[in-house]
C-alpha cells in the first residue's frame, strides 16, 4: 500500500479540512443539505463498488440502505439509554448479516437475472416494512430523537445542525476514504480483474464466488450503514428509505457521476441532491426530469460527469483540479 | 364451498391478466436478452388510451382491443429503433438503464395528461353482465380476461412453434450472426419482437382498465408480480409463464382469504423458495 500516490492523502486532507469550514460559511439549510449530500455520497460509493467495480448491476441497493436505517430506528426506540454509535454497529451488524444472507441466494445469477432478483427482494423488503406495523410504523414511519455520543470519558451533545455535521463529516467521510483504500487493497484488486476477465482469474486458482461474496456483503454493510446515519440525521424513517425510489436515486447518482472512477459517484450525490432538491421546489414533474436525465445519458453521455471531466482535463493538459465534496479521488479503474 | 369457487375463479383471472402481461416481457427477455423495465409502464399507457377511447365509443371494449395494441407497437418499434438499438453496443447495463428511464418518462406523462388519480372504465354490452354457474353468480369480465389469456397464450404458441416466423425468431435467439448471413434481416426481427411485445403490453392494459380501473400506480404494482411470474417460471419460458401466473393468480387470491396479513410477502416466499431448490425457475433452462 506504499504506492498510493501521496497527493491522494494531500486530497483527502484538504477535502476534509476544507469541509471543516463549511459551518462556517455555510447557512444553516445549506449545512443540512451538505450532511445530507455526504451520507448518500456513502450510499453511492457503495453502490459503484457493485456496479463500476463488479460490474454487478443491483436493483436492490435499498434493501440494506432501509434495512440500516430501520434497525437504527426500531432499536433506538426500543432499547432506552442506547448510545449512538451502539445504534450504529447494530445496524453494521443486521446489515452485514442480510447482505451474506441475500448475496448467497443471489448471486448465483448474473446479468438481467441478478437485476431482477435483486430487484424482487427490495420489492420484499418493502413488503415487509409496509406490512409490519407494530415495528415500523407502516406508512407512517418512525420518529426517533437522536441519542448523544457517548465518548467513554465524555458524551457530547450532537442535537444542533453543526455538531451533528461534524460527526458525519469525521465518521462518514472516514468511512468513504475505507472503501477508497478498499479498491486499493489486494482484495478489492481481485475484484476489478474479475470484472475484466473472470475465466483467467479462476485458472489463476481465485475463488471467484467467494471475492463476489465478500464484496456484496461489504457493499451492503457500508449502504446499511449510510441508512442508519441517514435515520440519525433526519431524526425520520419512513418506508420510502426501503422503496425501490431509494434504489432509483442510488442508481442515477452513480450513473450521473460516472462509474469508472472512484469520485464520481460523490459528484453525482453532490448533483443530484442539489439538482432534486431545487427542482422539488418549482415543479412536480421532479420524476419526469429524472427520467429524462436518465435517457439523455444513457445514449449521450454514458460515461457520466466523472468521464467528461477527465476527457476535459485530458484535453486541457496540465490543469488540476478536484470536484465534488467529501474525500475524492481520481484514478483510473 | 361456493366462497371457493369465488375465490378461485378471481385468481383464474388475475392468473390470466399476469399471463398477458409477463408474456411480452419474458418474450422480449428470451428473445433479445433485454430486461424491459418500462414494459409495465406502456401497459399501463394501453390502459389509459382504452380509457379515453371508450369514454368515446359508450364503453365498447373491441375497438380499444384493436386500437391500443396497434399504437404500442409503433411507439415500441420506435423505441427500440431509435434509442435501444444505440445503446446496444454499450451493453446490458445501458439497456437495463434506458427502459428504465424510459418507465419513469412515460409514467410522468401519464400523470400529466390523465392527472393523479384512478379512473373508473366501464365496460358495456353483455361483457358487463354475470352468469350463473355452479350456483354462484359470476361478472362474465373475469371469465373474459381468462379466455383472452388463453387465447394470446395459443396465438403466440402457434407463432413460435409452426410457423416459418417462429423458426426464425427461435434461431435469432441462439446465433443471431449465422441467421443475419443466411439473409434475415436480424436487426428488422428483433424491432418487430420488441414492438410486439409493447403491443402485447398494450393489450393487457385494455384488458385490465374494467378490472382494477386506471391508476398511476397500476404499472408498478404490476411489474413486480410479472417479475415474480417470469423469475418462478423460467425466464424467456413461455410454458413457464403460463404455469407461474396460475400459481402467482390463485396464490394472490387465496392468500387474501386465508393469510390477509401475509399476502404480499406470501408471493415473494414463493420466488425465494423456488430459487432455493430450482436457481433457473420451474421451466427455465440452466445457465
Amino acid at each position: 500500500m506504499m504506492k498510493l500516490k501521496t497527493n491522494s492523502y494531500v486530497v483527502i486532507i484538504v477535502l476534509f479540512l476544507l469541509g471543516a469550514v463549511m459551518p462556517l460559511v455555510l447557512r444553516r439549510y445549506n449545512l443540512f443539505m451538505l450532511t445530507e449530500i455526504i451520507i448518500f455520497a456513502l450510499y453511492a460509493v457503495s453502490y459503484n463498488l457493485l456496479l463500476g467495480y463488479a460490474g454487478l448491476l443491483s436493483f436492490g441497493h435499498a434493501m440494506f440502505f432501509g434495512l440500516g436505517a430501520f434497525v437504527a430506528a426500531v432499536s433506538i426506540i426500543h432499547i432506552p439509554g442506547l448510545t449512538l454509535v451502539s445504534a450504529v454497529i447494530i445496524s453494521l451488524v443486521i446489515t452485514t448479516i442480510a447482505g451474506f444472507l441475500i448475496g448467497g441466494l443471489l448471486l448465483r445469477h448474473k446479468g438481467a437475472y441478478f437485476a431482477l432478483l435483486t430487484m424482487a427482494f427490495n420489492a420484499l423488503f418493502y413488503a415487509v416494512a409496509t406490512k409490519w406495523h407494530s415495528v415500523t410504523g407502516g406508512d407512517d414511519g418512525l420518529s426517533i430523537s437522536r441519542p448523544e455520543l457517548d465518548l467513554g470519558l465524555a458524551s457530547l451533545s450532537v442535537s444542533s445542525v453543526s455538531s451533528f455535521y461534524y460527526l458525519i463529516l469525521i465518521v462518514v467521510g472516514a468511512s468513504i476514504v475505507f472503501c477508497w483504500y478498499f479498491t486499493h487493497t489486494a482484495m478489492g484488486k481481485t475484484v476489478l480483474l474479475m470484472r475484466e476477465n473472470e475465466e483467467r482469474m479462476k485458472f489463476l486458482g481465485y475463488n471467484t464466488n467467494i471475492s463476489r461474496l465478500i464484496l456484496f456483503t461489504f457493499t451492503g454493510a457500508v449502504a446499511g450503514l449510510a441508512g442508519a446515519f441517514y435515520t440519525l440525521h433526519f431524526q425520520f424513517v419512513s418506508i420510502s428509505a426501503i422503496s425501490i425510489d431509494m434504489t432509483t436515486a442510488v442508481l442515477l447518482m452513480v450513473f450521473v457521476g460516472g462509474t469508472r472512477t472512484f469520485w464520481g459517484p460523490i459528484l453525482g450525490a453532490f448533483v443530484y441532491i442539489i439538482f432534486q432538491n431545487y427542482l422539488s421546489d418549482i415543479t412536480d414533474r421532479w420524476p419526469l426530469f429524472m427520467g429524462l436525465i436518465f435517457v439523455f445519458m444513457v445514449l449521450y453521455v454514458p460515461g457520466g460527469l466523472s468521464q467528461t471531466i477527465v476527457s476535459m482535463r485530458q484535453w486541457f493538459s496540465g490543469r488540476t483540479g478536484t470536484h465534488g465534496n467529501g474525500p475524492a479521488q481520481t484514478e483510473e479503474t | 364451498m361456493n366462497e371457493i369457487a369465488v375465490f378461485f375463479l378471481h385468481g383464474l383471472a388475475y392468473a390470466g391478466l399476469l399471463f398477458l402481461v409477463s408474456a411480452g416481457l419474458t418474450l422480449v427477455f428470451g428473445m433479445m436478452n433485454v430486461l424491459n423495465f418500462a414494459h409495465a409502464a406502456m401497459y399501463m399507457l394501453g390502459a389509459y388510451f382504452s380509457y379515453s377511447i371508450m369514454l368515446r365509443m359508450s364503453g365498447q371494449i373491441w375497438v380499444s382491443l384493436i386500437v391500443c395494441p396497434i399504437l404500442l407497437f409503433i411507439i415500441g418499434a420506435l423505441i427500440e429503433r431509435f434509442l435501444l438499438r444505440k445503446v446496444h453496443a454499450n451493453g446490458h447495463v445501458a439497456e437495463l438503464l434506458l427502459t428504465f428511464g424510459l418507465a419513469y418518462i412515460i409514467t410522468e406523462l401519464v400523470k400529466w395528461y390523465w392527472g393523479n388519480y384512478p379512473l373508473a372504465v366501464n365496460v358495456s354490452g353483455f361483457l358487463n353482465g354475470t352468469v350463473q354457474m355452479m350456483g354462484i353468480t359470476y361478472p362474465i369480465y373475469r371469465i373474459f380476461i381468462f379466455l383472452s389469456a388463453i387465447f394470446v397464450g395459443l396465438v403466440m404458441a402457434f407463432i413460435l412453434y409452426k410457423t416459418r416466423l417462429g423458426i426464425i425468431l427461435r434461431a435469432a435467439v441462439n446465433d443471431s450472426e449465422t441467421v443475419n448471413t443466411l439473409g434475415v434481416n436480424v436487426p428488422l426481427v428483433f424491432m418487430g419482437v420488441f414492438a410486439f411485445g409493447a403491443a402485447l403490453s398494450g393489450f393487457a392494459g385494455v384488458i385490465a382498465g374494467p378490472l382494477l380501473s386506471t391508476f398511476p400506480g397500476m404499472a408498478h404494482d404490476i411489474l413486480l408480480d410479472a417479475f415474480v411470474v417470469i423469475v418462478v417460471g423460467g425466464f424467456g419460458s413461455l410454458g413457464g409463464a403460463v404455469v407461474a401466473s396460475l400459481l402467482i393468480g390463485e396464490l394472490q387470491s387465496f392468500g387474501v382469504l386465508l393469510f390477509p396479513k401475509l399476502s404480499i410477502a406470501l408471493m415473494y416466499m414463493l420466488m425465494a423458495a423456488v430459487l432455493i431448490i430450482k436457481p433457473s425457475g420451474l421451466f427455465g433452462e440452466e445457465q
